[in-house]
């Protein structure tokens, strides 16, 4: 068992029961009893988030869970399919992917992370290299970045089409990087 | 309060006077205002007897004002869960008794579970306040934070405290403490403080002023400025004049009768949580000695509340910074430069006491706004 305090970002929590992974942790003073945190969570079966807050000393099991590297393979309604090295299959729910369904590419590599021997998500690097299947034309000469236009990026599903936020310059079927974590744009990827 | 019949609260004197003095408070209020079967578990019944003195500290159970004491010796008991309120408040993050959380856990209907915080005016509070915590067994608690905006819980207050306020003869009051006439013409400050506070530097320009000022201090405050201003013992009744300044000791007044204490003086120093509390209430001018953190996190909190009530009282502001041992680095303090900066702002100061009070009449009061976000949650 952990104290809150000693818990980081991306650590996984049992919380009654259930695996949470902390993705945020703010941490302010408060009474003279110590620290308050202030956590946002993801449930990991279930891949719904939640805000809670805990008292420094509050303690939690940690949980190690098993990673796997794995290739997307396919949509098999209403799971998709992932493929080990050794063409094992796992298959995970829609809702438990989350924000790994914006970049979602055939052959695409991640890691399948595993809780009580089921994959029950995915890892994505923390950068990701995407082309841009639809935006309005470039404007020339801007290259401030600090206004922003929508672009639409390729990914395994048309429906499921990601839109990120690029600078006024980038174009249709630019290549461009962008940070998993917070889905921003980083850069033009020029070959 | 249509859904909920009993309320359990625990409390352990950590800050002597502080802690208890908002928990009785609280109970009392919720016994009073909102009909609530209260049961107020604490620690330290000696304590609680300075500012409660029908308090009976070798009893295990006792009845108070409509609120049942519970002497909470220590975390071995063993509790049922027909003993287990509607609502469970643990004060200031208090751990409460594993059997009583076992308890909690059998109930067929999940008691409300609140970890009252401390008052704070800094602003990550509002994220903080009535957010969830979920615990063991499908326990969850509720973090409530007092405050100083609506996205807080709001202050203490009872009912009918503004009410008492503005009735209240200042005259008759301080002629039962004992004061003279020449006490009475001059300029009254309450004292309030923890032992830290430089009030020997004070005193002594206070003394070297030119206005008369009478000063209120509770027995035992600040013992070692006292007795070296008095001479003696510094007990209660004790009463000295040195230059401008009369020092008079006053025994350790029931609440009710410190509030009057407020309310009759022109500037209140004063310390904690509930006393703090209580000085906006009386809408007096009032400087406030914050409890010390490790880390100088207090400051932090200090400096906090001083942008949002003494923007426009510099004088107040570093008065009060100076006070807390808040000043800058290697900066000296200057007292008697300190006061007259504070007193140049004698005016303006009692309007902004007055404002305030106003301003945070409107976000209602901690123990109403605790009962209707509970009600939410069943």
């Amino acid at each position: 068992m952990k104290p809150a305090k000693e818990i980081r970002v991306g650590n996984i929590i049992m919380v009654d029961g259930k695996p949470f992974i902390v993705l945020r942790s703010d941490v302010n003073g408060s009474s003279r009893t110590g620290f308050t945190y202030k956590w946002k969570m993801k449930n990991l079966l279930t891949n719904s988030p939640l805000e809670n807050v805990f008292r420094g000393d509050d303690k939690f099991d940690v949980v190690v869970l098993d990673k796997k590297p794995v290739t997307y393979s396919y949509f098999a309604d209403p799971l998709y399919v992932f493929m080990d090295a050794e063409y094992e299959q796992y298959e995970i729910e829609e809702e438990n992917l989350g924000d790994a369904l914006n970049y979602l590419k055939d052959g695409m590599e991640c890691e399948a992370v595993f809780y009580d021997g089921k994959a029950i998500s995915v890892e994505l690097p923390t950068t990701i290299q995407r082309q841009i299947v639809y935006s309005e034309p470039a404007v020339k000469g801007n290259t401030s970045g600090n206004v922003l236009k929508e672009a639409r990026i390729e990914n395994a599903i048309e429906s499921k089409q990601f839109i990120v936020q690029v600078p006024l310059f980038v174009s249709q079927d630019d290549m461009i990087e962008i940070d998993t974590r917070t889905n921003e744009y980083k850069k033009i990827v020029r070959n | 309060m249509k859904f909920f019949r009993r309320l359990d609260l625990f409390c352990r004197v950590v800050d002597n006077y502080g802690d208890i003095g908002i928990c009785w408070r609280l109970a009392r209020q919720l016994v009073r205002e909102h009909g609530l079967e209260v049961t107020l578990y604490v620690d330290d019944l000696a304590s609680f007897r300075r500012i409660c003195p029908p308090v009976a500290p070798e009893v295990e159970r006792q009845q108070l004002d409509g609120v049942t004491v519970r002497h909470w010796r220590n975390q071995d008991g063993v509790y049922t869960p027909d003993e287990v309120a509607d609502i469970v408040i643990e004060f200031f993050a208090v751990d409460i008794p594993p059997g009583y959380i076992d308890a909690m856990a059998q109930c067929e209907s999940r008691p409300v579970w609140f970890n009252l915080e401390g008052l704070t005016a800094e602003e990550w509070v509002e994220g903080c306040h009535r957010l969830s915590s979920m615990q063991p067994r499908g326990l969850t608690k509720h973090f409530f934070f007092p405050g100083f905006t609506e996205k807080t819980g709001g202050l203490l207050r009872e009912a009918a405290l503004e009410q008492q306020r503005l009735q209240f003869a200042p005259s008759p009051f301080l002629a039962q403490l004992g004061l003279s006439p020449a006490e009475m013409a001059a300029a009254k400050v309450s004292l309030f403080c923890y032992p830290h506070a430089p009030v020997s530097a004070l005193f002594e320009a206070w003394q070297n002023g030119g206005r008369p000022i009478a000063c209120l201090v509770p027995e035992g405050v600040a013992a070692d400025a006292v007795r070296a201003f008095t001479g003696g013992e510094g007990g209660a009744g004790s009463v000295a004049t040195r230059g401008a300044l009369t020092v008079r000791v006053l025994p350790f007044v029931p609440q009710p009768d410190y509030d009057k204490l407020l309310w009759a003086c022109d500037l209140n120093f004063v310390r904690g949580e509930d006393s703090f509390v209580r000085a906006q209430w009386a809408g007096k001018p009032f400087i406030w000695h914050i409890y010390p953190q490790d880390e100088n996190l207090h400051h932090k909190k200090l400096r906090a509340f001083l942008e949002r009530y003494a923007g426009a009282l510099p004088g107040l502001a570093d008065f009060s910074l100076r006070w807390n041992g808040a000043a800058a680095h290697g900066e000296t303090e200057n007292w008697p430069e300190l006061w007259a900066g504070l007193e140049r702002e004698a005016a303006a100061a009692t309007e902004r006491a007055a404002a305030w009070q106003q301003q945070m009449l409107g976000n209602g009061d901690l123990a109403t706004n605790m009962l209707s976000f509970a009600a939410t949650l069943r």
